[in-house]
């Protein structure tokens, strides 16, 4: 009990009211920028944490992974350019809304979804952190795999009218994820000499390229004919009707788990998590239309990266290992404190630990407040003509793509897979199949030779271990489920 | 023409840029580091490598006044890391926190680059190798680990941190000693590594002990043997390779290295900031409670180091056939 009144006043003393308000707003702008992530933002900030007590700085940092998982959705509705890797899936319907003139109402459900998915992620944290690093360990490599693969089914969902057209683009993502050092055998391979892409071709050059790059070569194509296409709608209330909360709460909630869930396992998090969630909403509403400005395709993506932060702080605060990029950065802000995250932090600093548990929702509740101050205000790009924001979003894209790794080869890249994202597009290829497979290519093709590995070359692996016969029993059925029903309806049609 | 300030002054400072960049050029090395200065981890998030690099570019901040930021760019053994280095101009800017699996690399030919291609700034760091089970694995030493690998063959799983580097080479040397042969499981952060142990998905984890610290000292994971000369101050209970009869004494560093190209005077503006962070008292309590030995090589051992290294390895892989 006197932890916890110490956790609180902690938490409501005005440093760490403060660290909390500054690590929020800091977020949203990282986030909304594109080459700029979490990660990069925490490991920026880590400086200014020296001379604060380690409750603060821990405020702090939480409070900017949360805030900038979900800015990364600012800029991929209004622009199209995803600011994080893991609000690409947003991108599609978001900017799909912009286009209508509901930048606003796209806004507003990305908010709501964001802190929903925060508050759960963190509740589960709070609640559940023990128990669930348990069932993270229970995944070995042919469990990620397994679960790399359901992820893979969910391209039929995204490939729009043409299942072929989809199935190209994911062929053409694994190529890409295939381009890079063999992670078993360590050998270069596709990388034409090219030592910039030894490591892999960067996420996010292709995401900026395919979304950001090619959307602004069709605006700049349209805003001649369609003169003047301003103030396509007014910039107003950013919260959602209680008629709306009605409609989108469930797909939050189930975003939510799916990114808690995701968000546990070391190397998946938000990146895949946001295409898991808005494939499972669209397979509980076949009937919406997806991928035209649908709010339940903003809702689940949003909800599922911002439920993976209280997710990937599982395994750090359980078992002393980070989850995802960022939180490996917020060990070393604990570890400059004297500080090794792990369950004896438990007993040794109970405040700390209740200030990060507590933190987290904290920081979704003043990452809700700030951004509804300012969203009005970052709304207004939806008012700017046609001509005026392809040019801002070529910059925008350019800069993210440069700011990556400081290569001019990432910009050229970029530009390249902006041509390609157009012409698919005048093609109408669907982009996001690429993305999602490129995002996943490297975590099936690893896991599925390090499985292969541990077995000794035996398929079996895939089938004995338990967690992996239900992925690949869930992959299989969601193949085969859809298929199933699009016979039948089609007999029911003939009757 | 009315009189226009700002037209003037702007045309001043148009003549007088070619002359303070130039200035600045021939003063290069005195302002270093004139900007962010990227420390290049070339292991994932996660681990003691990954620890010691955020550790450095925290001490780097705090006693040089460095604005550091740190980047991981694990995969394929390391080189993903060298080349991200070796990518960017030589200018000091992009260090390269490696470990001793970079002359392994090299010697296999999995890191196409030459020993030369880098300066080897400073060793910081080094930690041996374990031999880690679980708490509920039968076997309690070494030889009960060396005898059933050999009596049946292919049974355990063995994995751990890359593939051919530092851990799978102590595997290779056991494996010729006590006459048995393993697979072995890559992974590609050194955290990874006591979770899939403890999670079941390997038996016997090859891995420096402070991978998996908090699992060690809670008794999770239980050591067979170490490979420090004696028994390591920090792990008193444990038993070495060598007085089980396993003449295998061998640790991994971890230091910096910057483009070989980089000049003599930024070079020595990171020795001298790299003198600060091993004076500081937070280095010391850092190495003590992470449990690292202090070896603070200057350039001239570490390189000597690496260059033996290469050799002794390379005549081993020659040995087993893994090169010819």
């Amino acid at each position: 009990m006197q932890v916890l009144v110490d956790t609180l006043a902690v938490l409501f003393s005005l440093s760490g009211l403060l660290s909390v308000i500054a690590g929020a707003a800091i977020g949203i702008v990282v986030g909304a920028l594109p080459g700029l992530g979490p990660s990069i933002g925490v490991s920026l900030l880590i400086p200014f944490t020296y001379s604060m007590s380690p409750e603060n700085s821990m405020l702090l940092l939480i409070s900017l992974y949360m805030a900038a998982e979900y800015g990364g959705s600012i800029s991929a509705i209004l622009l199209s350019t995803p600011g994080t890797a893991a609000a690409a899936a947003t991108t599609i319907d978001g900017f799909a809304m912009t286009q209508k003139g509901l930048g606003n109402k796209a806004l507003a459900i990305s908010l709501s979804a964001s802190t929903v998915g925060g508050l759960i992620g963190g509740v589960a944290l709070l609640f559940l952190a023990m128990p669930l690093s348990k069932l993270a360990l229970q995944f070995g490599p042919a469990s990620y795999f397994a679960v790399g693969l359901f992820g893979l089914t969910s391209v039929a969902a995204l490939s729009g009218g043409s299942l072929v057209k989809g199935l190209i683009g994911a062929a053409l993502g694994l190529l890409l994820a295939f381009v890079g050092i063999d992670p078993i055998a360590g050998m270069p391979r596709f990388t034409f000499g090219r030592i910039e892409l030894f490591e892999g071709i960067p996420m996010l050059a292709v995401l900026i390229g395919l979304f950001a790059v090619s959307e602004s070569f069709l605006l700049a194509e349209s805003a001649g004919k369609t003169r003047g296409g301003v103030s396509k709608g007014a910039v107003r209330a950013v919260y959602l009707t209680l008629k709306e909360w009605k409609e989108l709460f469930r797909t939050m909630v189930s975003g939510s788990v799916i990114g808690t869930f995701l968000g546990i396992l070391p190397g998946v998090g938000g990146n895949i998590a946001c295409w898991v969630a808005r494939d499972y909403a669209m397979r509980r509403n076949p009937k919406l239309a997806f991928g035209e400005g649908e709010p339940h395709g903003i809702a689940a993506p949003e909800a599922s990266n911002n439920a993976t932060v209280g997710g990937a702080m599982v395994p750090l605060l359980a078992l002393g290992v980070p989850g995802s990029p960022t939180t490996a950065v917020i060990v070393g802000a604990l570890v400059l404190h004297g500080l090794r995250p792990g369950p004896q932090l438990f007993a040794e600093q109970p405040v700390l630990v209740y200030t990060i548990l507590l933190g987290l929702l904290l920081a979704c509740v003043v990452m809700f407040l700030i951004a509804s101050v300012s969203l009005p205000w970052m709304s207004r790009v939806i008012n700017l003509p046609d001509s005026v924001l392809a040019a801002g979003i070529l910059i925008f894209a350019i800069l993210g793509a440069y700011s990556l790794r400081n290569l001019a080869f990432d910009v050229w890249l970029t530009v390249g897979f902006g041509v390609l994202g157009y012409l698919m597009k005048k093609l109408s290829f669907p982009v996001a199949p690429v993305v999602l497979a490129l995002v996943l290519g490297y975590l099936v093709e690893t896991n599925f030779r390090t499985a292969l590995v541990t077995s000794r070359g035996s398929y079996g692996i895939f089938f004995t271990d338990p967690v992996s016969a239900v992925f690949l029993a869930l992959s299989l059925a969601s193949i085969l489920y859809p298929m199933w029903r699009s016979r039948r309806d089609k007999r029911i049609k003939a009757a | 023409m009315p009189f226009n300030p700002t037209r003037r002054s702007l045309l001043t400072a148009l003549g007088a840029a070619p002359l303070v960049l130039r200035i600045k050029g021939a003063f290069a090395a005195a302002g270093f580091p004139e900007k962010t200065v990227n420390l290049v981890i070339w292991s994932g998030a996660g681990g003691a490598l990954d620890t010691y690099g955020r550790q450095l570019a925290e001490l780097l901040t705090k006693e040089a006044g460095w604005t550091v930021a740190v980047q991981n760019r694990p995969g394929g053994s390391g080189a993903v890391g060298v080349s991200t280095v070796l990518a960017q101009a030589p200018d000091g800017y992009n260090l390269l926190v490696c470990t001793g699996t970079l002359t392994f690399g090299i010697a296999q030919g999995l890191i196409p680059f030459k020993l030369e291609d880098l300066r080897y700034v400073r060793a910081m760091q080094a930690e041996p190798s374990s031999v880690a089970v679980r708490a509920d694995s039968p076997l309690k030493t070494l030889d009960d680990f060396v005898t059933y690998m050999r009596d049946n063959p292919n049974k355990l799983r063995v994995g751990g941190h890359a593939p051919a580097g530092f851990h799978q080479f102590i595997l290779f040397q056991l494996g010729k000693m006590g006459k048995f042969e393993s697979g072995w499981i890559p992974h590609d952060a050194s955290g990874k590594v006591p979770l899939s142990l403890l999670g079941g998905h390997m038996d016997v984890a090859i891995m420096t002990p402070s991978s998996g610290l908090s699992q060690v000292e809670s008794g999770e994971v239980r050591l067979l043997g170490i490979t420090t000369e004696e028994r390591s101050h920090f792990f008193p209970k444990v038993p070495t390779f060598k007085e089980q009869g396993y003449d295998i004494v061998d640790s991994i560093w971890r230091g910096v290295a910057v483009h070989g190209k980089t000049p003599d005077d930024i070079v020595a503006r990171i020795q001298e900031a790299i003198d600060k962070v091993e004076a500081s008292r937070d280095w010391l309590d850092f190495q003590n409670r992470e449990k690292q030995e202090n070896i603070n090589l200057g350039e001239k051992a570490f390189t000597q180091l690496v260059n033996r290294q290469l050799a002794n390895q390379t005549e081993f892989l020659k040995s087993v056939g893994l090169v010819k």
